[in-house]
C-alpha cells in the first residue's frame, strides 16, 4: 500500500468519527440543556471548549448564543474543526483513495455530503437540526457498516481502524474533561441537584448509557461513571478499550515495534488510573496529559509509515 | 410520452433511431415503442432518478474555467443511442484494421522509417509534428505496439455513412463514462434489457487489465499502477474509477521514483516496491522532467531511461502521440494500405491538407464551408466551423492560414447524425458522434460501441464535455433474425 494512500486512509477514518462523535455529542448536549435552567449561554460555551475553539470563535463571533455556536461548530468553513469542513476532509480523502475502497463507501460518503449541503441552512431550527444530526450519525455508523463488512482485513482496513480509535480516544477523553470541568464548577447547592444529570449526559454523549445500566444498575455514580469511561475492557468506547484496540491494528502493521511501544505506555498510564478515588477535577490533568501523548503518537505514525527517509534507497 | 414525441422531426438529419420522422428503425422499434408508451410522469421520474443516481455517484468532470469549482455532474440523456450490430461487426473490423495499422506506423516511424523513404509520407510531416519525440528513436515497446489505448472518434454524415474523424492516441478518456451509463441505465431502465440483446460493457476494467499485463511477459504476475496527475485534473474522477475496477495502483508522480538500478520504485508502507507497467494518463510532455519539460513536477525523472531499458512499461508508450496529430491522420488510409495491404474498412472524414498549395487554395476559396482544425489540439479549441462562426473568425483563420499552413488541415461541415434526445418537457433530435476504445498489447480488444457524446444544445455541433456536451449510453442491439431476448 501507498505511504500517501495510508496516510489519506487514516485521516478518513479520523473525520468520520469526528462527524459522527461531533454530532452525537450536540444533539445530547442540547438535551442536557433544556434541562438546565440557569447559565444557559455559558453552557452553549462549553461545548465550544472541548474542542478548543476559543480562540477561533471570538474571531468571528463576539456573544454566546445557541445560534452563534450552532453555526460556529457545524457550519462556519473558517473554523478548521467544524462539522461541515470535517465532511469536506472526509469526502476530499475518500474521493483521492477510491482505488482501495469498497465501491458503495464512497457512494455513501458523497450522499452524506450531499445531505449535509442540502440542509446546513436549517440548523438554526432546533427541530431540524436534532434531526440533521441524528442522520448524520446514522449514516457514519452505516458507512463503518460498510467498512466492517465489505474489506479485508488489510493495510486499508488496518490503518481505517487506527485512525478511528486515536480520535475515539483522543474525543472521549475531552468530552470526559469537559464534564469534570462543569462538576467542578457546580459547588453551590442549587448546581449540585444537577451532578447526576452532568453524568448521565457525558454516559449519553459517549452512547454508553445502556451499556453502563447493565453493567452497573442505574444509579449513576461520578466514581463508577469514570471508570467505566477510562478503564472498562469491554465497552468499546472506553479509552482502555480504544487504545488497546489501537495497538491492535498498529500490530498489524510493517515496522511499527517503536510506535507499539509507545502505545503501551500509554495504555497502562490509563489502565492504572483509579477512577473511583480521584476527585473529579483530578481527571483534567490526566486527559490533558493523555491528548498530548496520543498526539505524539499520530506524529510517529505520519512518521513511521507517510512520510519515511527513502535516501537510503 | 406520446405529446413529447409528437412534434419530433429530424429535419432531414441522419438520425440514429428513427427512420422517418415517425418511423423507427427495424432495431430500435422496441426501445422506441416502450419509451413512447411512457407516461410523461413516469418518464421525467426516471430522468430525476438517473440525475439523483449520477449525482450521488459522484460521476464528475472538471471544468479548468470554473475557478475554485473542482467539480461538475456530467451531463447524462437517458435515451441510449442504439447501433445494430450487424453494422457494429463491420465497424469493429475497421477499428481493429486502424489500430494495427497506426501501430505499425509508429514503430516504423521510431526505426527504419520505410514509409518516409517509400514516399508515402512526407518527412517533414512526420518530424516536425508536436507528437514526434526524438527521445524514442531506435525504441521497440512490447509487441512493437506504442498506442495500446485508442478513443478514435466516430461520427454519421448526412446518408448515415460513418467516418472516423479523428484518433486520440495519447491520453484518450471517457471510458469510465461509457461503464457509468450502462450502470445508470441498467437502475434506472431495467425492463429494457428484457426486451432487447444489448453486448455487455462491463469486460472493459478486465480487459484493461489484461492488457496491461501483456506488457511485461517477462514477469509473472507484474504490479501495475495508473499514473494520475492527480485531483486537479478533469478526469481524475475517471483515473480513480479505473484503477478502482481494474485493480490497478492510482498513484501520482510523487510517489515513484527510479532507482540507481534504474527501476521505478513506489512509496509504501512496507518500503519501496518495484512497479512493472504504468499507464500513465499525463502528456509525454510531463511524464520525465530530464527527457521533457524541466519544469514538470507532475511526473517522475528518470523515468525514461528505466522505459528505454525495459525495466517499465508505461502505456500508452511516450512518443506514440505523433499518430495523434490531425495532419497525420489524413494518412491513416494510405497507412493501411501500406503497411497491411487492406482496403480501408472506415473512410477518413474528406480532409484537405493546408501543407499543398493547392488544397489549401481550395480551402481558402470555400473557407465559410468548412472546418478547420489546428494539427495538435484536443477537446475542440482552437478550430473553425465555418458555417457557425462570424465573418471577423473566418478571416481570422484566413490569416492563420496563410501564415502557416503546414499546421493545419480542413474538411467539409459534416450534418452529424441526431438521436432523440430528452431536453426539458420535449424529446428533440440532437447531435451525435461517437468514441469507442481499443485496447491493444498481445491481441486487441475494441469496446462494443463506446461513449456517445451528445451536443445538449440545440443545433450545436460540439459534444465536448468542457463545452456543453452530454453523453447517452450506448447500445450495439442484436439485430439477428434470431435474436429474442428471453
Amino acid at each position: 500500500m501507498l505511504s500517501r494512500v495510508g496516510e489519506r486512509i487514516f485521516w478518513l477514518a479520523r473525520y468520520l468519527e469526528r462527524v459522527e462523535s461531533t454530532a452525537r455529542l450536540i444533539n445530547v448536549h442540547t438535551a442536557l440543556l433544556m434541562d438546565l435552567p440557569e447559565h444557559r449561554e455559558m453552557n452553549w460555551f462549553s461545548l465550544i471548549t472541548i474542542f478548543d475553539g476559543r480562540q477561533a470563535y471570538f474571531e468571528n463571533y463576539d456573544r454566546v448564543n445557541e445560534y452563534d455556536v450552532m453555526h460556529f461548530l457545524l457550519a462556519d468553513t473558517n473554523y478548521s474543526g467544524s462539522l461541515v469542513n470535517a465532511l469536506l476532509s472526509l469526502r476530499e480523502n475518500a474521493r483521492t483513495s477510491l482505488d482501495v475502497l469498497p465501491e458503495s463507501l464512497w457512494e455513501q460518503i458523497n450522499e452524506l455530503h450531499l445531505l449535509v449541503k442540502g440542509e446546513l441552512s436549517t440548523i438554526g431550527n432546533r427541530r431540524r437540526r436534532q434531526k440533521l444530526l441524528l442522520t448524520i450519525t446514522e449514516r457514519c455508523q452505516c458507512i463503518w457498516g460498510i467498512i466492517a463488512n465489505h474489506m479485508s482485513r488489510n493495510s486499508a482496513y488496518d490503518f481505517l481502524l487506527v485512525g478511528k480509535h486515536l480520535e475515539r480516544a483522543d474525543m472521549t477523553s475531552r468530552i470526559l474533561e469537559m464534564t469534570a470541568m462543569l462538576v467542578a464548577d457546580s459547588k453551590s447547592d442549587n448546581s449540585k441537584q444537577y451532578q447526576s444529570l452532568l453524568w448521565a449526559t457525558l454516559l449519553r454523549a459517549l452512547s454508553a448509557q445502556q451499556m453502563y445500566i447493565q453493567e452497573h444498575s442505574s444509579s449513576i455514580k461520578a466514581g463508577t461513571v469514570l471508570s467505566f469511561l477510562i478503564t472498562d475492557q469491554r465497552f468499546p468506547r472506553s479509552l482502555c478499550f480504544s487504545i488497546n484496540a489501537l495497538g491492535k491494528y498498529l500490530g498489524y502493521l510493517p515496522r511499527g515495534e517503536a510506535i507499539i511501544e509507545r502505545q503501551a505506555k500509554i495504555l497502562s498510564t490509563v489502565e492504572n488510573y483509579d477512577a473511583e478515588q480521584y476527585p473529579a477535577d483530578s481527571i483534567r490533568l490526566l486527559m490533558d496529559e493523555l491528548q498530548v501523548s496520543l498526539n505524539d503518537l499520530t506524529s510517529e505514525i505520519v512518521k513511521n509509515w507517510f512520510y519515511p527517509d527513502y535516501s537510503a534507497a | 410520452m406520446k405529446d413529447m414525441w409528437r412534434d419530433y422531426d429530424p429535419e432531414g438529419f441522419f438520425d440514429e433511431l428513427m427512420y422517418s420522422q415517425h418511423q423507427p428503425r427495424s432495431f430500435s422499434y422496441k426501445l422506441l415503442d416502450y419509451l413512447q408508451g411512457m407516461e410523461q410522469e413516469a418518464f421525467r421520474q426516471r430522468v430525476n432518478e438517473s440525475e439523483m443516481e449520477m449525482l450521488e455517484r459522484g460521476i464528475t468532470f472538471t471544468v479548468y474555467s470554473d475557478a475554485g469549482n473542482i467539480d461538475r455532474a456530467w451531463p447524462f440523456d437517458i435515451i441510449p443511442r442504439a447501433i445494430p450490430k450487424s453494422e457494429w461487426q463491420r465497424t469493429e473490423k475497421g477499428l481493429n484494421q486502424r489500430i494495427r495499422a497506426l501501430n505499425q506506423f509508429i514503430q516504423d516511424i521510431y526505426n527504419e522509417a520505410a514509409i518516409i523513404k517509400d514516399g508515402i509520407i512526407p518527412e517533414d510531416v512526420v518530424y516536425k509534428s508536436k507528437g514526434y519525440r526524438p527521445q524514442c528513436q531506435g525504441m521497440t515497446p512490447p509487441h512493437g505496439v506504442w498506442a495500446n489505448i485508442c478513443g478514435s472518434d466516430l461520427v454519421r454524415d448526412q446518408d448515415g455513412t460513418m467516418y472516423v474523424l479523428e484518433d486520440n492516441l495519447r491520453v484518450p478518456s471517457g471510458v469510465s463514462y461509457m461503464l457509468e451509463n450502462r450502470k445508470t441505465t441498467k437502475r434506472v431502465f431495467p425492463e429494457l434489457f428484457r426486451l432487447l440483446n444489448i453486448s455487455p460493457v462491463d469486460v472493459y476494467p478486465e480487459r484493461l487489465s489484461q492488457m496491461l499485463s501483456s506488457l511485461r511477459p517477462d514477469v509473472s504476475s507484474p504490479r501495475i499502477a495508473l499514473l494520475t496527475p492527480g485531483v486537479f485534473n478533469s478526469a481524475y474522477y475517471e483515473h480513480a474509477f479505473l484503477a478502482q475496477q481494474a485493480g490497478l495502483i492510482l498513484l501520482e508522480g510523487s510517489d515513484l521514483l527510479v532507482g540507481a538500478d534504474d527501476y521505478v520504485y513506489m512509496k509504501t508502507i512496507y518500503g519501496l516496491e518495484r512497479v512493472d507497467v504504468i499507464y500513465r494518463r499525463i502528456d509525454d510532455d510531463f511524464i520525465d522532467p530530464e527527457a521533457f519539460r524541466p519544469d514538470s513536477i507532475l511526473g517522475v525523472p528518470g523515468i525514461m531511461r528505466s522505459w528505454r531499458a525495459g525495466k517499465v512499461a508505461i502505456a500508452n508508450a511516450p512518443g506514440c502521440g505523433v499518430a495523434d496529430d490531425k495532419v497525420i491522420y489524413a494518412y491513416v488510409p494510405e497507412m493501411i494500405r501500406y503497411y497491411l495491404n487492406e482496403t480501408p474498412v472506415i473512410d477518413n472524414v474528406p480532409t484537405w491538407l493546408c501543407g499543398d498549395p493547392e488544397q489549401l487554395e481550395h480551402v481558402l476559396a470555400h473557407l465559410p464551408e468548412l472546418v478547420v482544425k489546428p494539427a495538435n489540439e484536443s477537446g475542440g479549441y482552437g478550430m473553425l466551423v465555418g458555417p457557425h462562426a462570424s465573418e471577423e473568425k473566418v478571416n481570422e483563420f484566413r490569416k492563420l492560414l496563410v501564415e502557416n499552413p503546414t499546421n493545419y488541415i480542413a474538411q467539409p461541415t459534416l450534418n452529424l447524425s441526431v438521436s432523440p434526445t430528452s431536453c426539458g418537457d420535449t424529446i428533440a433530435p440532437r447531435h451525435v458522434d461517437l468514441r469507442p476504445f481499443i485496447l491493444s498489447g498481445n491481441s486487441v480488444y475494441v469496446t462494443p460501441g463506446g461513449l456517445t457524446r451528445v451536443a445538449l444544445v440545440e443545433g450545436s455541433l460540439v459534444v465536448n464535455s468542457s463545452q456543453g456536451g452530454g453523453s447517452k449510453d450506448t447500445w450495439i442491439v442484436d439485430d439477428s433474425p434470431f435474436a429474442e431476448a428471453e
